[in-house]
């Protein structure tokens, strides 16, 4: 999919609830706490993000939803090799579009999935220290590109407008800096979200 | 001398007498005991220690550093031992300035070659400042090249991120370039004594046979010796140096098996065999084997213990080194290994 399809796509989604009934949408704040796994023998501290979601119900068991991912600088752990000390770190960015199936019980509380895709934005940025007599420094590159995420989540109705949730979600990017190098990475992110929406 | 120069000395003191595991306890004590004491007093408990640990006859070796590096000037070390249906030599190289490794960074690299085959030392060896890997041989390689090289990018494969465009490259350092060649000499093939064979008592003794060759290649036998009795078990390495390249060789079996209530007759691995036998103990074992095996500390007596002593015979060739170098030990060997067994009467596990 280009960049061009998807902001068609997130146009389209925008765009539909102004023609249609108000009580459709619904907008989610979460706050994340994730991890970072690039597949290698890296081991990233747990850091945390933020989420925020635009959702249109087309039926009342499912909506469109668009959003916003970001995360703070994750940690690496600080090595040692025969090169030197060195440290990486990562902060990564999103824009998300997926669906929203859910399935409301009588009583106040809901259970609910997200599946989609996301155009991610990812900085690599690696310090490394030699010895007394060699300068230490530091390098950033930055790669983008399409990936996929995917959770799971309850929800409990504190009003008829507001909600609060909890929800476990995957989120994958696939080949991180492929075009450029020849030690790309798969990168995943698990995250345990907890957010509020307001239904309008 | 302040507190963390004291300290300092203490720690390079616990690694002096390390080999010894109750000795290794005793003196991390001392060192928790030291840093909670004013330095006066610190120095008095001590010298008093030392003096008493030194008067009651125990062993303190050198230190961690390679056994025959000079105090001045630059020195190489580098080695490679192909054993008997191996197709991976086991090498390994350090440089050492003023009797101090010098540790490779920044991207530079020991690079170890044949005509056809190229590996970067990235492994650590047993000694401070020694790297080691595994090179592939066959029986056709006669030369393997050392070659200090900057390698940025390969130096870091191991790293999990795109190092090869996310790395600070502070480029080539001083000993870029600087190198050493060794030769193997022809192959060993053991014809004696039996694999299996077993001995009863540390006064019997080996008949050690293999195909002679005659020349000035220097012969040796090392051991990887695992005891135990049962509760407790103890593994070591020892070192012989055989007197020609003749085919034959008696060995009584207490140099390889002692009694820890008397003094040992045996020699053990102190020196720069001790990074290749502990090298080729991991290839045949496929790392399955305590990367320490060989300094591992006594726990059960040798001599009243069932033992499994591995033999490997070593033949040795002198290499050579670049004139930039004041001094080195580069050596190039084969070796063979038969494994014979030590099991004392009355002893049954």
């Amino acid at each position: 999919m280009s960049a061009y399809t998807l902001f068609l796509f997130s146009v389209l989604v925008f765009c539909m609830p102004f023609g249609t009934h108000a009580e459709n949408m619904q907008l989610d704040a979460n706050l994340l706490l994730s991890r970072f796994d690039a597949g290698g023998n890296d081991d990233f501290k747990s850091n945390k993000a933020i989420t925020a979601y635009y959702n249109y119900y087309l039926k009342d068991w499912i909506a469109v939803n668009a959003g916003l991912l970001v995360t703070d600088k994750a940690l690496d752990e600080s090595r040692k090799d025969i090169v030197g000390n060195y440290r990486a770190s990562l902060q990564s960015s999103s824009i998300l579009l997926g669906i929203k199936p859910r399935y409301k019980f009588s009583t106040p509380y809901e259970v609910f999935g997200r599946i989609g895709l996301q155009y991610w934005q990812t900085e690599l940025e690696v310090e490394e220290y030699f010895n007394e007599n060699i300068p230490e420094g530091s390098s950033s590159i930055t790669d983008t590109g399409y990936g996929y995420y995917f959770g799971f989540g309850g929800a409990y109705y504190v009003t008829n407008n507001v909600v609060v949730q909890l929800e476990l979600s995957r989120f994958m990017q696939p080949d991180v800096f492929g075009g450029d190098s020849n030690y790309p990475f798969d990168l995943n992110m698990n995250a345990l979200s907890f957010g509020v929406g307001y239904r309008f | 001398m302040n507190n963390g120069t004291q300290r300092a000395y203490y720690v390079q003191s616990l690694t002096v007498v390390k080999q010894d595991f109750f000795s290794y306890i005793f003196f991390r004590q001392i060192i928790v005991i030291a840093d909670r004491l004013p330095s006066r007093r610190v120095h008095y408990i001590v010298a008093a220690i030392f003096l008493v640990y030194l008067l009651a006859g125990c062993d303190v070796d050198g230190s961690n550093n390679l056994p025959r590096v000079p105090d001045t000037g630059l020195f190489i070390y580098a080695e490679a031992n192909q054993h008997e249906m191996q197709d991976s030599a086991q090498v390994a190289a350090g440089v050492y300035r003023d009797g101090e490794p010098v540790g490779l960074i920044g991207g530079d690299i020991f690079e170890a070659r044949t005509a056809t085959q190229r590996v970067l030392l990235k492994g650590s060896g047993n000694y401070g400042g020694s790297y080691a890997s595994l090179l592939p041989v066959d029986n056709s390689t006669q030369d393997v090249f050392f070659n200090v090289v900057h390698e940025p990018i390969e130096a870091r494969e191991d790293r999990w991120y795109p190092v090869d465009i996310a790395y600070i490259d502070p480029g080539p350092g001083e000993l870029v370039g600087k190198s050493a060649t060794v030769s193997f000499p022809p192959e060993v093939t053991i014809t004696g004594p039996a694999a299996a064979s077993e001995y009863t008592s540390i006064n019997d003794v080996i008949d050690l046979s293999w195909v002679p060759f005659y020349g000035d290649d220097t012969m040796k036998l090392l051991s990887a010796v695992s005891c135990s009795d049962g509760l407790a078990k103890t593994s070591y390495g020892t070192v012989v140096e055989l007197a020609d390249d003749d085919g034959l060789e008696t060995i009584g079996l207490d140099k390889f098996i002692f009694d820890t209530e008397s003094d040992p007759a045996l020699t053990f691995i102190k020196d720069a065999s001790l990074v290749l036998l502990q090298e080729l103990l991991n290839e045949l074992s496929a790392n399955n084997i305590d990367p320490d095996f060989l300094v591992k500390k006594v726990e059960a007596n040798p001599i009243s213990s069932s033992c499994e002593i591995r033999l490997f015979l070593q033949r040795q060739r002198t290499g050579q080194f670049d004139v930039t170098f004041d001094d080195g030990v580069v050596l190039g060997s084969r070796s063979a290994e038969v494994i014979i067994n030590y099991i004392p009467p009355g002893l049954n596990i």
